[in-house]
């Protein structure tokens, strides 16, 4: 277990930490500036902490009310920065063995289950984004670390390159018992890696649960709720290449289209991701629009923050309740209320595919969909 | 051309240049390395220390060398009890050569170093590395165009240094005289034609030593890019 | 013609500006005299020079060093209105560049050598021979410096200079080597015996004779193109007056021809 309780200055304002992480991964989320890299900073020692203390398991990495501030080099963490950090002057396996105690099982483990092993002899220059990450992931578990801490490992890299990361970190998650922090921006990451999101805000946290209850709570600030996102599992139902257009079958029966999204093969398991500014509300039944997604609606709810509202609707009963962001103008205009009877329009544009879901299963799940 | 002895005296500056320069390539990287990634007023006065022999004139630390090395001093003392003939003396010209272009070695592999990713330096920490080690195994190699290319510099200032020399070291014909003092004692007895021959050389020399600075330096350009 | 106030108010500032014009031309008459003279002399024609700036107003200014280095000096065409050389060889260089005028040479003094050692480390060589103990022995450069020139002369006459040659450190000029013994860098040094009296931080070792030496000669002469009052300056420098400040500090004053 991490304990963090500490404090220490930033540009802006003081990072203010305090929270116990128990989950094998936990997402660092928040908007840019929050002070997601700080936090990791501090915990790998390269940032120094003003007051306060961390911990993790039985070890005191920095306890400034006892003087004791491990230096970086005697932390055992694993860093694995946004553009890899490898050393331009070393080979691949050079940059692995950097911090390691010569080659040894775990070495060669993290170079199979990365499968970099044939890239030992090149220099990082001549490798691709992707292969870089392996490696810098590679060298961060050759030194056996009790933490890893990355910080958005896949920003630099495209959407189809980073679906394809995911599964190696997958993979490092569930074969080693490393607890891993994971910054990161991308909700799909969270969902398919983390067991647990700590939301960042202005240097403290503002929330920490389980990814997908967080993401849709109402409580939030209005920052923290510009990425809100309706979270919904289902499965590829079929592709229409003509058209344009890939039928997701939601639980409960419901249909979304989404943009085709052809890579995927029918049945593979997705989540499909709803940014709540862009769900329309009517009070009409909808017709004569380009919107391929319209459903019948019943609010359940209206959050009201400053300048900001947030409509709770439920479409069928067993699915989670969406969210509709709307100004508090149109809501009063709408003359909307617990128990409106309105419906929800959606473009197919608007709806993102994100990755698949956690496996449940440890060892042997297909690192492609996640599928036992 | 050169005579049998100008090229004597050609060889002998090449040679203490050489030497001098080999001598502060240590100092000067390890003070480059103390510079690197400080802040605050004892950075400020240790960079304006080291960069005084830059603008100082080039007498000005004659003086200083002259009284740090005379047989009075302190130092002077030690060093005679042991027999070490500073003054008016090859050894001088190698001192007074170093101390004159040790501020470019370090301005330049000080700007090498701070334009090595300090957030590599970090990964280093904590990959196991102290900040010795760090220095050594990340920074270093990763900077080591830019120490090459001040070394060079270093080198180019020795060969041409006059005025500390000439005080330190005297101009001693076949002791001391580098090309920049054989220039002016020639041109002292009016032997005109001597002393532009020689400034020929030296100029051949100095242009030798920049555009191989350059060479490097662009290297090390293209690489970072 | 024009209202009277104002034509007298011109005539007025017409005067004030023929008067300051006047004035100004007044002090112009009180030329810059530029000597350049053996560094030897420093001491000495600094004195003779205060003394002759007060009776007669104007105003003299010195450039001491080598002779060699001056006379080169003023055949690159530096401002000198007086040379004060050393040797006769120097004056030599500056009168075949046609500068000075043979017939207005004088030879004006003479001096002789002496080897010195640092004060704080007195010693007393019993004989010429004795100089060749000295691990190094600064010169004013042999090679062009009078004091120098002549200190080589004396070294060949008693044998010793080809035992001496690489030992020699050689300084700009005759003060320099003064220095070096001053600041006990150098052990010894041959300067003249005028040198060797203005320093408290050496002692004599060693006097050489008159006899046994080299003729020392420091010849004077005005430039050709001297302005009067350097010629003025010029006759000073061979007055009594003079004579009396150059014995005062060891000079040998020469009989006038």
């Amino acid at each position: 277990m991490i304990r963090l309780d500490f404090e220490t200055p930033l540009a802006r304002f003081p990072l203010r930490i305090e929270a116990d992480l128990r989950a094998p991964v936990t997402a660092v989320m928040g908007p840019s500036g929050a002070g997601k890299t700080s936090l990791l900073d501090a915990i790998a020692g390269l940032r120094s902490v003003a007051s306060g203390r961390i911990a993790i398991d039985d070890d005191v990495l920095v306890d400034t009310a006892a003087g004791r501030r491990l230096p970086p080099q005697h932390r055992r963490v694993g860093y694995v920065p946004q553009d890899a950090g490898l050393f331009s002057h070393l080979t691949v396996r050079e940059n692995v063995l950097f911090g390691a105690r010569g080659a040894s099982n775990e070495v060669g483990h993290a170079i199979d289950v990365l499968e970099i092993g044939s890239l030992g002899a090149r220099y990082p220059a001549s490798l691709s984004g992707g292969e870089k990450q392996r490696v810098a992931l590679a060298r961060a578990l050759a030194t056996r670390p009790r933490l890893l801490l990355l910080d958005e490992p896949l920003a630099a890299l495209d959407v189809s390159l980073r679906d394809r990361i995911v599964p190696y970190l997958l993979r490092v998650r569930d074969e080693w018992a490393t607890p891993m922090l994971y910054v990161t921006h991308n909700v799909g990451e969270a969902l398919a890696l983390a067991g647990e999101v700590l939301l960042l805000e202005s240097g403290r946290v503002e929330a920490q649960g389980a990814p997908l209850a967080l993401l849709a709570t109402p409580g939030l600030s209005r920052e923290a709720r510009a990425g809100i996102e309706n979270l919904l599992a289902g499965e590829i139902e079929s592709h229409d290449t003509e058209g344009g257009v890939t039928r997701v079958r939601l639980a409960g029966g419901l249909v979304v289209s989404v943009s085709i999204a052809a890579e995927r093969p029918v049945g593979s398991a997705v989540t499909v991701a709803i940014r709540a500014e862009d769900v329309l509300v009517a009070t009409e039944p909808v017709r004569g629009l380009s919107a391929r997604n319209v459903y019948e609606a019943v609010v359940r709810g209206i959050e009201r923050g400053p300048g900001d509202a947030a409509v709770r609707c439920a479409i069928r009963p067993e699915l989670p309740e969406w969210l509709a962001r709307l100004t508090p103008a149109a809501v009063a205009d709408l003359g909307l209320a617990t128990g409106s009877r309105v419906w929800l329009a959606v473009k197919s544009h608007s709806v993102r595919v994100a990755s698949a879901p956690p496996p449940r299963a440890g060892r042997g799940a297909d690192v492609e969909t996640g599928r036992p | 051309m050169p005579t049998r002895e100008e090229w004597a005296v050609v060889l002998f500056t090449l040679r203490v240049a050489a030497l001098g320069t080999a001598m502060i390539l240590p100092f000067g990287v390890a003070a480059a390395a103390l510079l690197a990634r400080r802040h605050g007023p004892g950075r400020t006065l240790l960079d304006t220390l080291f960069s005084l022999p830059l603008v100082l004139p080039p007498t000005a630390v004659g003086v200083v060398l002259l009284d740090a090395f005379a047989r009075v001093s302190p130092l002077g003392r030690v060093l005679a009890a042991a027999g070490i003939q500073i003054a008016f003396d090859w050894k001088g010209v190698v001192i007074a050569t170093s101390v004159m272009s040790f501020p470019l070695l370090v301005r330049s592999a000080l700007t090498a170093f701070e334009e090595v990713d300090p957030r590599l330096v970090g990964l280093a920490r904590t990959l196991g590395c102290g900040p010795m080690q760090a220095f050594f195994r990340v920074t270093l190699p990763l900077a080591w165009r830019g120490v090459l290319a001040g070394t060079v510099l270093a080198f180019a200032r020795a060969l041409g240094e006059f005025g500390a020399t000439v005080m330190l070291a005297g101009n001693i014909p076949g002791r001391t005289q580098t090309l920049a003092l054989a220039i002016f004692h020639e041109a002292q007895l009016g032997h005109d034609d001597r002393a532009r021959v020689l400034a020929g050389v030296t100029a051949v020399l100095a242009f030798a030593a920049l555009w191989s600075a350059e060479i490097v330096g662009r290297a090390r350009a293209r690489r970072t890019a | 013609m024009p209202d009277t106030g104002f034509a007298m108010s011109w005539t007025r500032r017409l005067f004030a500006a023929a008067a300051l014009g006047m004035a100004f031309s007044a002090s112009a008459s009180a030329a810059d005299v530029t000597v350049f003279a053996a560094a030897s002399l420093a001491d000495a024609l600094s004195a003779i020079g205060k003394g002759f700036e007060s009776t007669s107003g104007h105003h003299v200014v010195f450039n001491f060093g080598a002779s060699s280095d001056l006379a080169r000096q003023v055949r690159a065409g530096a401002p000198a209105d007086v040379f004060f050389s050393a040797d006769q060889a120097q004056m030599d260089v500056v009168t075949q560049a046609g500068l000075v005028r043979g017939a207005d040479r004088v030879d004006v003094l003479s001096n002789t050598l002496v080897v010195v050692v640092p004060a704080k480390t007195p010693r007393r060589l019993q004989a010429a021979s004795e100089i060749a103990s000295f691990d190094r022995l600064a010169l004013a450069d042999p090679q062009a410096v009078p004091a120098g020139v002549y200190a080589k002369k004396y070294l060949e006459s008693i044998g010793l200079w080809s035992r001496l040659a690489d030992r020699i450190v050689p300084t700009l000029n005759v003060r320099g080597a003064l220095a070096a013994v001053e600041s006990e860098n150098v052990p010894a040094a041959i300067v003249y015996r005028t040198d060797a009296a203005i320093s408290s931080r050496v002692s004599v070792a060693f006097e050489v004779p008159r006899a046994a030496g080299p003729a020392i000669v420091y010849v004077m002469a005005p430039l050709a193109r001297a302005s009067a009052a350097a010629r003025l300056f010029a006759a000073e420098l061979t007055s009594t007056r003079a004579a009396r400040v150059y014995e005062k500090y060891g000079f040998i004053v020469l009989a006038r021809k």
